[in-house]
């Protein structure tokens, strides 16, 4: 059988040890040429030097009880705070919110079913669990807020339950359901005057991660239809809508973010009556929105220009109308060909909402550099500090690029 | 068939009106317009009002006015008696050279780490890729203030480090030798014949490349383009230190200075520069690094089968075949970050950078915040609109002859 199957087994040679298995990936790929070599050994040398400074400093040379001692600061800010909520007993409701964005996130698992959206709801609930048994000493932690922190569990397999077995499992419905979610949160936060445990607390106190997310999820839903109707606009062959569009982007991409913040603290006010109700959180989100739209309107525009003309073409010859051509083709296409710069833009929005320190909000960032100006002491420990900053925003922002990469993949960008 | 039993007044070219699309444009467009226009009268009557009732200062008699408030770091001469014209301008000087210095530092250090991404070699390839995945991915405030509070708790400048007496490094920032004039006249002619000599080297360049190219023989244009501004810039310091009986600049360098040990000579690029400067360069290289790989990868792989097949080194491959075609692509999207770039420096505030948002945000204190806004409003407009006009110019140069 064997030599019917391989009649030149005989003159088959192996390949040269050189070229296959470990030895060969090593040739190959570190050591093909001599200043090849040189390099690895060059980068190779680097990667030991960090590794062992950096690795040594984490583990003894940093100190990082300045984390702790922050603690829920990072997370709420001063949310919880006498000045915010006098009898200290609001911290539920941020709480509480989290519980309905596990739900949530368990909805979006059970409809879909895959790997993205479990990774992304058992991580957050993961890490919540995880968070009840950390030691905290600036915030109060008693054993409800820790019983909240695991509640989450259960929140999930509800979530996962309702989209698996009930008809709310589909996209149109989970997505109402965010939106409510996102309200919820927003009124849960603000508080109901009149209602016990509901004490209104001031947008000032609202801070923290909680703050940034709270920009960016409100930011990132809004900026992309008005980005799209901007694009459009400026497309549009109408004089007049053309003009506003391009004056809309060209001066919003024109200054810088922060600048455009500062304005809306100082001169927005002056443009609505006295007694309109503008706080600065609106106002910031506002601002971040329209910062954003200018920029993803540029984004959505760069792919319907990419957009064979043929496609529109081909469309109206079916008898589609203008609407149902922009719609139904025009507009699917070129949002898939643009997912990377979108998503890009989400992550610039996510880390934008960082500059707020100008208008005196504390999100994670000015939570912990004002903790550090105001305690002298921990001038030290600012390294620390910052490492860890960087380290959250990094895993937000990375976890959207895998999103965005996985989207992609299941759009078949690439692949037609 | 409708129309017939429609009044003439309801109908234009026999189509409803209601269904004829030019009428329909023109009633979007126009509705559009009168509620934008609505909506700018309310706002400015809304400002107007503010101004009369709650008494908010309004004009530009301010400008004239003395600023009477030091700005921390400034590269052309400033005092607190100028005006807030003056100290406009100054603030803009700083913006503008954090921008064109940040740019100049970020292409470079860009184009390096893009390069390596795509080097054959897989573990610098892996190591530009962690640089681009955890700088493009951190906000600049946070990698900013990082740099910030390393700095700030550096030792004070008596107890700084001086590194061989020529170095000093504390909290106030970094001390280095500079050259500086001995006579500002004598300086700037030097100046200038090196800046006509650098000039002829590339015209002597570009002339002998192209013999080169014509005739096929070596004319090694490099070497000597190098050498004619060389030439001329050592003749001219020979001739000048002859006339002068001094050179034209020479090597300050710092050193300790008074009862406080000030560092006194050579340049110190003080901890707000310093801090801004780095912060930009990391991140802005990290997109442009992103940029030059995608520009390069977009080159097709013939390109480069076809230079090698054709006895071109790999160094003149990618030099000569790859980067003038990846640049079309590149130029856009890196003018775009030039342009980010010109934009994060306003985060200098945060750092103590006096840049132009900082100087503004103070001088709202004592000027009136709406005409502040104008003119930095216009300022930035003008230094994007800058960056575009530069990016359109060069991009008009590179571009293939008869492509579109």
């Amino acid at each position: 059988m064997a030599a019917q199957t391989a009649p030149n087994a005989g003159y088959e040679i192996p390949p040269p040890r050189t070229e296959v298995g470990v030895v060969g990936w090593l040739t190959a790929n570190l050591f093909s040429t001599w200043y090849n070599a040189a390099l690895t050994l060059i980068a190779g040398a680097a990667i030991v030097l960090a590794l062992w400074y950096g690795l040594g400093w984490v583990f003894t040379g940093a100190d990082w009880t300045v984390i702790a001692k922050l603690g829920g600061r990072f997370v709420i800010g001063q949310y919880n705070t006498d000045a915010a909520c006098a009898g200290n007993n609001c911290f539920w409701r941020p709480q509480a919110a989290l519980l309905l964005v596990i739900a949530l996130l368990g909805m979006a698992w059970g409809m879909k079913g895959n790997a993205v959206a479990r990774n992304i709801a058992v991580g957050v609930t993961g890490i919540a669990a995880a968070l009840a048994f950390l030691p905290y000493s600036m915030e109060r932690m008693g054993l409800d807020v820790r019983l909240l922190l695991l509640a989450g569990i259960p929140a999930l397999g509800a979530g996962y339950a309702l989209a698996r077995w009930t008809p709310l499992g589909t996209g149109l419905r989970i997505t109402i359901a965010g939106v409510a979610v996102f309200l919820l949160t927003l009124v849960l936060l603000r508080g109901l005057p009149g209602v016990p445990g509901m004490q209104p607390v001031g947008v000032i106190y609202w801070g923290g991660l909680m703050l940034n997310l709270i920009l960016a999820v409100g930011g990132i839903t809004l900026s992309l239809p008005i980005g799209i109707a901007l694009a459009l606009g400026r497309r549009s062959n109408l004089p007049v809508v053309k003009a506003l569009c391009v004056t809309f982007i060209e001066v919003f991409r024109g200054v810088p973010l922060i600048t455009l913040l500062f304005m809306s603290q100082v001169l927005v006010p002056l443009a609505f009556p006295q007694d309109f109700p503008l706080n600065s959180l609106l106002r910031a989100g506002i601002i971040i929105t329209m910062f954003s739209a200018a920029y993803m309107a540029e984004n959505i525009r760069g792919g319907l220009q990419a957009l064979h003309p043929g496609q529109a073409e081909a469309a109206r010859a079916l008898g589609l109308a203008g609407w149902q051509t922009t719609l139904l083709i025009s507009l699917p296409q070129a949002i898939r060909n643009v997912i990377p710069a979108i998503v890009g833009q989400f992550i610039g929005l996510f880390k934008d909402t960082s500059l707020v320190y100008i208008i005196a909000m504390l999100d994670i960032v000015e939570t912990g550099r004002t903790f550090i100006l105001g305690n002298p002491e921990y001038l030290q420990s600012a390294k620390e500090m910052f490492v860890f900053v960087a380290i959250v925003f990094w895993i937000f922002t990375y976890g959207m690029s895998y999103v965005s990469s996985k989207v992609e993949e299941s759009l078949g960008v690439g692949r037609r | 068939m409708t129309t017939q039993q429609l009044p003439r007044f309801l109908t234009y070219q026999n189509i409803p009106l209601w269904r004829h699309v030019l009428i329909i444009q023109w009633t979007a467009q126009i509705v559009s317009a009168i509620v934008v226009v609505a909506l700018v009268v309310w706002f400015f009557a809304n400002v107007s009002n503010a101004i009369q009732d709650r008494d908010i200062p309004f004009g530009w008699s301010f400008l004239q006015r003395e600023y009477q408030t030091p700005i921390g770091e400034h590269f052309i001469p400033y005092e607190s008696s100028d005006t807030f014209l003056y100290a406009l301008g100054v603030a803009i000087t700083n913006t503008v050279i954090v921008a064109v210095a940040g740019v100049i530092l970020a292409i470079i250090l860009g184009i390096f780490i893009g390069v390596a991404r795509l080097s054959s070699n897989w573990l610098v390839s892996r190591l530009a890729l962690v640089y681009i995945e955890f700088f493009r991915n951190v906000p600049l405030l946070v990698q900013l203030l990082f740099w910030f509070f390393i700095i700030l708790a550096l030792p004070p400048v008596r107890e700084g480090y001086a590194i061989g007496g020529f170095l000093y490094i504390n909290n106030g920032g970094i001390s280095m030798p500079w050259p500086l004039p001995n006579n500002l006249a004598m300086g700037l002619i030097w100046t200038a014949i090196a800046a006509a000599g650098v000039v002829v080297g590339i015209l002597l360049n570009k002339r002998l490349s192209r013999k080169e190219t014509e005739t096929g023989q070596s004319t090694y244009p490099f070497i000597k383009g190098v050498a004619a501004a060389a030439g001329i810039a050592v003749a001219a310091w020979l001739i000048l230190s002859l006339i002068a009986g001094e050179s034209p600049f020479f090597l300050s360098v710092p050193g300790p200075e008074g009862r406080f040990g000030r560092i006194a000579g050579g340049f110190t690029a003080r901890a707000g520069l310093l801090v801004l400067l780095v912060g930009l360069v990391i991140y802005t290289a990290a997109f442009i690094a992103e940029i030059v790989r995608a520009g390069i990868q977009s080159v097709g792989r013939g390109q480069t089968e076809a230079a090698r097949a054709l006895g071109l080194s790999p160094t003149n491959t990618l030099r000569q075949v790859i980067f003038p075609q990846a640049l079309r692509v590149i130029i856009p999207p890196l003018i775009s970050q030039c342009l980010n770039l010109t934009k994060n420096s306003s985060l200098g505030g945060a750092v103590g950078y006096t840049d132009l948002t900082n100087v503004a945000v103070t001088m709202t204190q004592t000027a009136p915040a709406i005409s502040i806004f104008i003119l930095i409003m216009a300022s930035y407009l003008v230094m994007s609109l800058t960056w575009s006009l530069i990016g359109n110019i060069y991009n008009r140069m590179i571009e293939f002859g008869g492509r579109r």
